[in-house]
């Protein structure tokens, strides 16, 4: 379908999307090719200048959608080495995997979010950038279109894909505004570095990436995490903090410094500059994700004439140690797109055509995910675990690799830094065990 | 009334970095976007429009990306868009960008419509030389106003405009066909809106003219065409702020308290000298 | 400890800031209606933009250099702070990140 003049009417189409992110990107995709009218209404200028991510994509449900997705998509690198650090001031313990199939991919996420909208575009959606909706409007209990400004254009079928900062949604009284302990900011910098560095510096072929986690005292004991993801030229850096958490550390004077500092911290520190020793910080910025697992779903995915995707619906699974967001978004857009084609199929946009979605939702991968994860933000919001553990996982260490122990065996030195951490060693493996049982 | 206005597509200064190492502009990796204070210009028409009728058209001399820039405006409302952009017009000064301007403007009024009035802003965030409206008010032999904050129609063949500076009005009645520049923020320019944007999209209004279409002697556009010879450029270092806080108990004190730093500091008392003569 | 290079010293925020890219909307898109009961340290130091600071007794939002990441309207209630979006496609524009 072209996207020429006469084959649109002016303000009524099938489906308009709300949010040119992952989600809905895919949506109007998938809606557009078969054969809906399909308007995808973004706020940025062009789709993706308001995202920014860690870094790290699995393909596998992207290629669902994109079966050309490895030719085609603005691939930066194949995630070939994934390392996890415990940091502790400048001690360190790394735990480096290799991997072997073209699992992961590395991209910056305005270059991988347009390409998604120009897939949209050339399947036929109408994409309209510089426009954000103020309302998705409701008459009679159905979903009819959105308005933004004095401007409304109707639809069948409404897709909000408005991402984590829910705003429409809150509006209509679907979600409330979320708990600051539901929410992390992830504050990043971007630096830029001859790809032949990159390469030589973390031992990696020309199109190989690597995913680095990082835990410890680099957030300063506010739960959360570090990251380091490598692009083609350049290194995503940052740190995910709970908001709740840092707010309230914020507030009794536990965190003193302003958070670009705490990122700063990250890339000055000892263990990890020399990495990028030369590289010049290109970009600099900060958003939002969820934490809240399970407690974010809004208690229905679907309503009469509308449906809920990605970030908005909560389907993003933050397993503590890495973010899964944008394949899990792909996944539940592809699903409500399936949802609304067979809707139309059986003859309406109805609350009980639209439901399939959520039982598709259910039934998949990212349902599963969530369950089991949601535990995890339980124990993320114990900050025991972001303060004591690393500094001891560090401590036991220390003591197995600096010599003026003697040779202790791994289990003594654990026990001898947890007594002089002051930590029951009972309470400690209560811990640690629950995690691992969930990760 | 058909009014034009010209809009150009600048890099976004704010963004615009120095290279702490070579000293050089980095530009790499910075969007462009339409010159801000032309926007108020778009606004004066759009406003003169839903008052009389008519047609606004917009008219770009740059690269094609410029049709990101085109499109907002289109999305303010405007009717369409003219982009003006060929090779041989690239590294114009302000002497071959008002030539070919006025000449698309000529052809717009050959072509789609007598126009009555064109609207410029008042300067640019990148050279901000003012000039290119003047010169096309003279390649058009049209009258100009300038720093213009209001316009009024009257009747089908004058406008009546205002100008405020700094201690007096002034008002003017021009006939049209007229050049008229609009003052910095004289307009609050609407958001772009979703109606505007869908219908610029649907209806594919920007229209795209080459060299081909203008048919303008090569030697009198462009870097051939334009005289300005840049002398030398010369680097402003910045210079660190001191940020100095003082809590004041009155504006007596306040006062006290900036006339003193003035008078300590070694730069400023030269500044000042110049002002109020020796007996500082 | 080694001299680390020039790089590697620790940036200020306002430089990191320059780093970045906006279309600033004239229109003020986030503004703090009621200060009373807001976490206002939080606010100035989660801020990733530093878009909040004090002047004496007073909050103080600039909102030119919002990256809309939403983090104050989660810390805050609708009477505190009115919180939209900027229009036009104005704001931050992310390339890189
Ligand atoms: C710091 C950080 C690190 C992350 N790391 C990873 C990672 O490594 N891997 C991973 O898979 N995921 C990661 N994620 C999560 C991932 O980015 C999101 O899950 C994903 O982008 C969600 O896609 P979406 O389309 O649902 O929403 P979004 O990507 O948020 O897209 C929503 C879109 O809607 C637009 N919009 C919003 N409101 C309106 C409105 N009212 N009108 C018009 N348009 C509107 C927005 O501008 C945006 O373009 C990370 C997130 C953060 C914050
Ligand atoms: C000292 C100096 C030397 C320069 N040397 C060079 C050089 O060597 N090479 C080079 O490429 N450039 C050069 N330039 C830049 C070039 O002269 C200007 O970019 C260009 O002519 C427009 O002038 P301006 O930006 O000052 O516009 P102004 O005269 O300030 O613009 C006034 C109004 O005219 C309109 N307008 C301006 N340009 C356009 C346009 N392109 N399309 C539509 N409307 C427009 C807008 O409404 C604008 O608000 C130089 C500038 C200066 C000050
Ligand atoms: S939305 Fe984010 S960047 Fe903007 S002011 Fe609030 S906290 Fe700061």
């Amino acid at each position: 379908m072209a996207k020429g003049g006469g084959l649109f009417n002016l303000s009524k189409f099938d489906v308009v999307v709300v949010g040119a992110g992952p989600s809905g990107s895919t949506a109007a995709y998938l809606l557009a090719k078969a054969g809906f009218k399909v308007l995808l209404l973004e706020r940025g200028r062009g789709a993706g200048s308001k995202l920014l991510w860690g870094g790290k994509a699995y393909a596998e449900p992207l290629r669902k959608v994109w079966p050309e997705l490895d030719k085609e998509a603005p691939i930066h690198r194949w995630v070939t080495k994934e390392r996890i650090s415990i940091v502790w001031g400048e001690r360190a313990l790394t735990l480096e995997y290799k991997l072997g199939r073209k699992v992961a991919f590395t991209s910056p996420l305005p270059e991988l979010a347009g390409w998604m909208a120009k897939k949209a575009e050339s399947a036929g959606a109408l994409l309209l950038d510089e426009v954000p909706v103020d309302e998705i409007v409701v008459k009679e209990g159905r979903a009819v279109g959105v308005r933004s400004g004095n401007d409304f254009v109707s639809a069948d079928v409404v897709i909000d894909a408005e991402g984590a900062n829910r705003i429409l949604l809150e509006k209509l009284g679907l979600a409330d505004r979320p708990s600051p302990y539901d929410m992390a900011l992830g504050v990043k910098e971007v630096l830029s570095l001859d790809p032949r560095l990159i390469e030589e510096r973390f031992g990696l072929e020309r199109d190989e990436g690597l995913s680095w986690l990082i835990l410890g005292d680099i957030t300063a004991g506010i739960p959360g995490g570090g990251f380091v993801y490598t692009m083609r030229e350049t290194i995503g850096i940052g740190l995910v903090l709970n908001i709740g958490h840092a707010a309230v550390a914020a507030e009794k004077g536990i965190l003193r410094d302003h958070v670009s500092r705490l990122v700063e911290g990250l890339r000055t520190h000892p263990y990890f500059r020399n990495y990028w020793r030369e590289a010049d910080v290109i970009e600099y910025g900060g958003r939002m994700t969820i934490e809240g697992g399970l407690r974010f779903v809004p208690k229905r995915l679907y309503s009469n004439g509308l449906l809920v995707v990605g970030d908005a619906a909560g389907m993003l699974v933050n397993t503590g140690y890495t973010i899964r967001g944008v394949d899990t978004a792909v996944t539940s857009a592809r699903l409500a797109a399936e949802a609304i084609i067979e809707a139309r199929d059986r003859g309406g946009f109805t609350e009980e055509n639209l439901r399939a979605y959520e039982e598709k939702v259910r039934e998949s991968y990212i349902y599963r995910d969530l369950v089991e994860h949601s535990g995890i933000a339980e124990i993320f919001d114990d900050p025991f675990f972001f303060s004591k553990v690393p500094s001891l996982a560090t401590r036991a260490a220390s003591k197995l690799f600096e010599a003026d122990y003697g040779e202790p065996s791994l289990l003594e030195a654990i026990k001898r830094s947890a007594e002089e951490e002051e930590i029951s060693l009972l309470r400690l493996m209560l811990k640690v065990g629950r995690v691992v049982r969930r990760i | 009334m058909r009014i034009v206005v010209g809009v150009k597509w600048v890099p976004n200064t704010q963004a615009v970095r120095i290279d702490p190492e070579t000293g050089t502009l980095i530009r790499k990796g910075v969007p462009s976007i339409v010159n801000p204070h032309d926007l108020p210009a778009v606004e004066a028409a759009l406003r003169l429009r839903e008052r009389v009728g008519g047609e606004v058209i917009v008219v770009s001399m740059a690269p094609p990306p410029a049709v990101k820039g085109l499109e907002l405006v289109l999305g303010m409302g405007a009717d369409r868009a003219v982009l003006v952009t060929d090779r041989v017009f690239a590294g114009a000064d302000t002497w071959a960008t008002s030539y070919v301007l006025s000449r698309a403007i000529q052809k717009i009024s050959a072509e789609i419509g007598r126009v009555d009035l064109v609207l410029f802003g008042h300067e640019t965030i990148d050279s901000s030389t003012s000039h290119v409206q003047a010169q096309v008010a003279s390649w058009l032999d049209w009258p100009y106003v300038y720093y213009v904050s209001s316009i009024e129609p009257l009747g089908d063949n004058a406008v009546r405009v205002e100008r405020e500076l700094e201690e007096y009005e002034e008002e003017y009645v021009v006939e049209l066909p007229a050049v008229v520049s609009i003052a910095i923020k004289a307009m609050k320019p609407r958001p772009v809106s979703l109606q505007s944007k869908l219908r610029a999209k649907l209806e594919r209004r920007i229209i795209t003219w080459t060299n081909a279409d203008l048919k303008l002697d090569p030697r009198c556009v462009g870097l051939k065409g334009s005289p300005t010879v840049v002398a030398k450029t010369v680097d402003m270092p910045e210079v660190p702020r001191k940020k100095e806080v003082y809590r004041p108990r009155d504006p007596k004190d306040a006062a006290r308290w900036i006339i003193r730093k003035m008078v300590e500091d070694e730069k400023l008392r030269e500044v000042m000298k110049g002002i109020v003569g020796d007996e500082l | 400890m080694s001299q680390a290079p020039s790089r590697l010293k620790v940036m200020k925020l306002e430089e990191l800031l320059r780093r970045d890219v906006w279309d600033v909307d004239e229109e003020r898109h986030i503004e703090v209606l009621k200060q009373e009961g807001l976490p206002l340290k939080a606010l100035q130091l989660l801020c990733p933009m530093g878009c909040y600071s004090m002047a004496g007794e007073r909050l103080l939002m600039s909102y030119e250099g919002c990256v809309e990441c939403g983090t104050c309207r989660v810390l805050s209630k609708p009477e505190q702070i009115r919180w939209e979006f900027p229009r036009s496609g104005r704001g931050i524009q992310y390339r890189y990140t």
